[in-house]
């Protein structure tokens, strides 16, 4: 009996030793929320964009946490009982369906609180930034207490919010493309290492091509901060490695039968293409669609959830994705337009920039990530 | 040599083997009539489950479909509030879906313009990628289509083309409401008291519903579940079941419980309605009534069984009875057949078979020296043909009744036997073998004063058992020769002989 209970101690010990060495390491998830209040990139996993390197594998827990479902509000209390928003994105495409559940969500949880959020949420059907400038424009007319975009081209849109500003509009940014530096919008919710996104894509493909080879770099919008930003972080990384080559830069306009016909002519230009970058949520489904046909064995890395370039890297036809996680953009964006509504600012209720996660995902990730974001049908 | 029957002993095996074999035959009769009770209760089971499932799917099939067909005619109903309502405004729109919603119970209510904008009671939105229907140019009939949305829930989307409808001076092509699928199982479930399983599937076998369709297949893709436990063919002919919408069943085997799921498809949907149950549900419920019809059984076993042995032992105990009886009569009449053989009726005393029983006794008692002390008195009657002859056989009969009687007396202690017509015979042992010389003394000494008397006269000639002897008979020789001399004796002293 003495025996079996130092056994049970001893074992007790370990499992305590074990509970405190996690707690420590942060390999628990922590809240999506949470991490972007605290103005860090949050640090739950090790493929989470947080500068870490990516790696071939994945566990479940991150692939699970890579979006957030299970949202609550926080404790703030809404001064009012009635807000109403007026949001605009680049262009209809179902990654801003994504983050459209979210915001619903958001929005359902206020009303059983007694609050009621009415907002529009609108864009145009190919991205354009002068669309989106008159789009903002004429929400400034509206009776919205906060208006919220998506910047379709930094240069173009952020005078617009600039103005707005100075009109007295309240104004945030959202999703996954910021104002540029400098503009007076009051705060943004989405992706801040968009960069990064790029930087660590590209160097899990240098790595797969053993740093050698031709690389093209496929992009959304000209002037989206997002796609452009993962471009910089994808170009920076090739320019490190000498052996490795861009052989070209092109823009889908967020169109995956764009993205295709793009991919067909580069490898029709360079038959011994060896990898793409993808820089948005068409890309990868588009250049998947190409490289299949075609039979090329070029190295697919991009960005984003969409359910054909899941199923493209269950395949093994993409090698890895990066996942964002659209559920909490759109909710925290909810609620710091609510906290915005009420004039408050950045500080200590929300940060400026309240940041979401990126988990990049591999083969073996595919399988559980289509069965978490889609189910079967 | 024939043996012997023993009558009780046949009887005894008889009803042994007879209760024995009875008690068998109930015995196997019962454990017969419980396999077959089994047996019908597993047809029961297998019949029940699917007559049960069957009615129980197509129930929820048809919940769904009225589910359908009343949200598009609340729909139109909606549509008609709204276009009477004369909406000025977007926030006036929102109020107007907003009360529909809620005085028609319609949820995620949505109205959609020519720009494919979606209008709800709280958004509007750009609504071309989020939703299918929204990709033809133009709506002219009501679909149904299943939705799953980012982050898996599922929704069911029905939509109704709008024609003429303009708000706001926009025309509107389309309504639709999302009816979520947890909200159509609550519905279900409602239908339900635990017993059975029941999921909705795709086509494809995936789960729509996220229930549990029993332990085995639980919320997985319904042919992959069911891939191990069932022949390849059987999951093929599944597959395209489910393709071309038909309705079907399945059992099969898992950790020794057989599963029946019935599935049917929903009008109008490209879902399937599948309901499983498990057979020890519908099992334990016929049990119950079987193990109560068994127990009903049991006793009445057991009340036979016991009345049987009860009965056999009542007729053992009776016939034991009767047998006993049936012996003592014998013995008693065995008897007095026996004492009629060895009593001679004039007199009454024993006659001659009587002692030729006792003389052949005797003669074993003298051959094994069980005997010592023995004398034999031989008497005759003197004078018994003359009575007869002068005064009848009734006086000669008198006669010998008083010599019988004279002898007994004497010899009271004594054995008296007639042994012929005149002759007696007179065995003597313990006592009587011990008074002997006094009695025969007294005896010889009435005898001489009945001659003067004219009463009966009897010659006594008497002899001793001595170690010489091998049996009776030579003791009688010598007692016999003894008596004709007396007999001499008393004819010269007057009594009467023969001739006078």
């Amino acid at each position: 009996m003495r025996k079996r209970g130092n056994r049970m101690r001893l074992l007790l010990a370990v499992m305590m030793t074990a509970f405190v060495f996690t707690v420590c390491s942060g390999s628990f998830p922590a809240a999506g929320s949470a991490a972007g209040l605290s103005g860090e990139s949050p640090s739950n996993a090790p493929e989470a964009r947080s500068g870490g390197e990516a790696t071939p594998s994945t566990s479940d827990d991150s692939v699970r946490s890579a979006v957030n479902f299970d949202h609550a509000l926080d404790a703030y209390a809404p001064l009012k009982d009635r807000y109403n928003f007026y949001f605009t994105y680049k262009a209809v495409h179902s990654w801003w369906d994504a983050v459209a559940l979210g915001m619903e969500e958001a929005q359902r949880q206020y009303l059983e609180k007694g609050i009621t959020v009415t907002y529009e949420y609108m864009a145009p059907n190919a991205a354009s930034a002068e669309d989106q400038a008159r789009r903002l424009r004429t929400a400034a007319n509206g009776d919205y207490d906060v208006i919220g975009v998506d910047v379709a081209d930094e240069a173009v849109i952020s005078p617009v919010l600039d103005e707005l500003v100075d009109s007295g509009i309240k104004v945030m940014t959202f999703s996954s493309s910021d104002a540029a530096e400098g503009c007076k919008r009051l705060a943004y919710v989405g992706n801040t290492h968009n960069y990064q996104d790029g930087a660590d894509l590209t160097e899990a493909l240098c790595q797969k091509l053993d740093y050698r080879g031709k690389v093209a770099i496929l992009l959304g919008n000209v002037g989206a901060p997002c796609h452009e930003d993962r471009a910089s972080g994808a170009k920076d990384t090739i320019a490190k490695y000498p052996d490795m080559q861009i052989v070209a830069t092109e823009y889908d306009m967020d169109s995956v039968d764009m993205a295709y016909d793009l991919t067909l002519k580069i490898l029709e230009d360079c038959p011994d293409l060896d990898g793409i970058v993808c820089c948005n949520m068409s890309n990868p489904v588009g250049a998947a669609r190409a490289i299949t046909e075609k039979g090329s064995g070029a190295v697919i890395v991009g960005m984003d959830h969409d359910e054909d370039a899941l199923r493209y890297l269950n395949e093994g036809v993409i090698y890895c994705l990066g996942v964002q996680d659209c559920y909490s953009i759109g909710f925290d964006t909810i609620q710091v337009a609510v906290k915005l509504a009420d004039g408050n600012l950045p500080g200590e209720l929300f940060p400026e920039k309240t940041d979401q996660i990126t988990t990049v995902i591999y083969q073996k990730d595919a399988a559980l990530m289509l069965e978490l974001l889609y189910g079967e049908m | 040599m024939a043996r012997k029957k023993n009558p009780n002993r046949t009887f005894v095996l008889t009803a042994v083997i007879g209760s024995l074999l009875i008690m068998a035959m109930v015995t196997a009769n019962s454990v017969w009539a419980s396999k077959q009770t089994g047996v019908a209760t597993d047809e029961a089971v297998s019949a029940v489950s699917s007559f049960y499932l069957e009615a129980m799917a197509e129930r929820r099939a048809k919940t769904i479909s009225n589910l359908i067909n009343n949200s598009f005619d609340l729909m139109g109903k909606a549509v008609a509030y709204i276009d009477d309502e004369g909406v000025d405004s977007q926030e006036a729109l929102r109020g107007a879906i907003g009360k529909v919603e809620s005085l028609l119970g319609l949820n995620r209510f949505a109205l959609v313009d020519e720009d494919n904008i979606v209008y709800t009671h709280y958004t509007t939105y750009t609504g071309g990628s989020r939703h299918a229907f929204l990709s033809e140019a133009e709506i002219t009939d009501r679909t149904i289509s299943t939705v799953s949305l980012y982050g898996s829930s599922k929704l069911l989307c029905l939509t109704s083309p709008t024609p003429g409808l303009s708000i706001l001076n926009k025309p509107f092509k389309a309504c639709f409401v999302q009816l979520d699928i947890k909200d159509i199982v609550d519905l279900l479930a409602l239908d339900d008291q635990g017993r059975t399983h029941f999921a909705l599937y795709s086509k494809k076998g995936g789960n729509l519903s996220g229930t549990e369709l029993g332990p085995v297949i639980s919320n997985h893709n319904l042919f992959e579940a069911i891939r191990p436990f069932v022949p390849q063919e059987v999951l093929r002919e599944k597959r395209e079941s489910f393709e071309s919408e038909k309705e079907g069943s399945l059992s099969f085997a898992s950790d020794g419980m057989e599963e029946t799921l019935v599935h049917v498809p929903i009008q109008g949907t490209d879902w399937e309605m599948a309901v499983l149950i498990r057979e020890g549900v519908i099992r334990d419920q016929i049990r119950d009534i079987s193990e109560k019809t068994l127990a009903n059984s049991r006793n009445q076993i057991i009340f036979t069984t016991v009345s049987v042995l009860a009965l056999a032992v009542v007729l053992l105990i009776q016939y034991h009875k009767l047998s006993r009886d049936k012996l003592k009569a014998e013995k008693e009449t065995s008897r007095a057949f026996k004492t009629m053989a060895n009593t001679d009726s004039l007199t009454g005393i024993r006659n001659k078979h009587a002692y030729a029983e006792n003389e052949a006794l005797i003669n074993q008692q003298i051959q094994s020296g069980a005997i010592e002390k023995l004398a034999v008195v031989i008497g005759d009657i003197n004078g018994l043909k003359y009575v007869n002859d002068t005064q009848g056989h009734a006086a000669g009969d008198q006669l010998i009744k008083d010599a019988s009687e004279m002898l007994c007396k004497a010899f009271s202690h004594g054995a008296v036997f007639r042994i012929g017509g005149d002759e007696f015979v007179i065995l003597l042992q313990g006592e009587g073998f011990d008074t002997m010389d006094e009695v025969i003394g007294a005896l010889n000494r009435r005898v001489e004063a009945n001659i003067k008397a004219d009463k009966v006269v009897v010659s006594i000639g008497y002899a001793v058992l001595t170690p010489q002897d091998r049996r009776l008979g030579d003791v009688f020789e010598r007692a016999d020769n003894m008596m004709y001399e007396r007999k001499k004796a008393l004819k010269q002293m007057g009594a009467k002989t023969r001739e006078n």
